[in-house]
């Protein structure tokens, strides 16, 4: 199947990454001594930021993402070669997104609540209601707190945005991973020929 | 519940039941774990479930192909033939 043409963007910003990162030391001999792990890590940060950048800053997990990433100082030039100028205005867009989010948080949550109950109780008998309906809840809000662990920037999000960035989230690692894959194989491909 | 509800309305957007409920089915359409049983009821909480495995999954995924990528792409030259070879045959 030929790429599509997010996975094309991300390609071209991701080798772009890739570039600057071996570029950046060539004048010195410590391009080729470049530990594998260290290689790996910024093999996946590239890949990661690549990705991120592609949404313009127009959904959370992106934002939360880069702005992650900017935290550790050694990942400063590869961000600054990867974003450029966009650089600064996407961290400091973080702070207002955070504090509307949570008011939205107490309603969605009721509502997430009463809506799990109702599945839940089409399935068992009257007596089991009160029970099974306070485990269903109990188990969605434990497993609804994993998500927030696994999405960028999940932790200060209401429920709602939650399950959209996770949707967002999940297209966009499916794609980075198809792209990845493709490279590694082809990669194989060429150093055995 | 009615208490709360009636709590809940006035100013911006509500959320209402049908759009959670719209976008936990669709979460459960992306996951290729319940996919096929879209035709039984899944509870919310089995697709959060195996909406995390998947994420953990595709995370895994991710650094797994860089681990393989450092290794083969550390005897590659970006700016070298190979290099160029690679990028036409994905692109």
């Amino acid at each position: 199947m030929p790429p599509s043409s997010i996975e094309k963007a991300f390609l071209k910003k991701w080798l772009k990454g890739l570039q600057a990162l071996s570029s950046s030391s060539s004048s010195s001999t410590s391009k080729k001594e470049m530990s594998i792990f260290e290689r790996k890590k910024a093999i996946k940060l590239s890949a990661d930021v690549a990705m991120a950048s592609l949404k313009n800053g127009t959904t959370s997990w992106s934002r939360a993402l880069i702005q992650n990433a900017s935290k550790d100082d050694n990942n400063r030039t590869l961000l600054k070669n990867m974003l450029g100028s966009q650089c600064d205005e996407k961290l400091s867009r973080g702070p207002t997104t955070t504090s509307m989010m949570c008011s939205m948080r107490v309603r969605s949550k009721r509502v997430l609540r009463r809506s799990c109950r109702w599945r839940r109780v089409r399935k068992i008998t009257k007596d089991q209601r009160v029970h099974a309906g306070s485990m269903a809840k109990r188990l969605v809000k434990k497993r609804t707190q994993v998500l927030r662990s696994l999405v960028p920037g999940g932790e200060y999000m209401d429920e709602y945005s939650l399950f959209e960035e996770t949707l967002d989230y999940i297209m966009s690692l499916r794609a980075q991973v198809d792209v990845m894959r493709r490279l590694a194989n082809a990669s194989e491909f060429s150093s055995k020929s | 519940m009615s208490g709360r509800r009636s709590r809940q309305s006035g100013g911006g957007s509500r959320i209402s039941d049908d759009q959670i409920i719209d976008l936990v089915s669709k979460l459960q359409q992306l996951i290729p774990e319940i996919r096929s049983r879209r035709s039984e009821k899944v509870s919310a909480s089995k697709v959060l479930q195996e909406t995390c495995n998947y994420i953990r999954n595709l995370h895994r995924e991710v650094d797994d192909l860089s681990e393989r990528l450092s290794q083969l792409l550390a005897t590659i030259d970006t700016d070298s033939p190979e290099a160029a070879i690679i990028r036409s045959l994905i692109m």
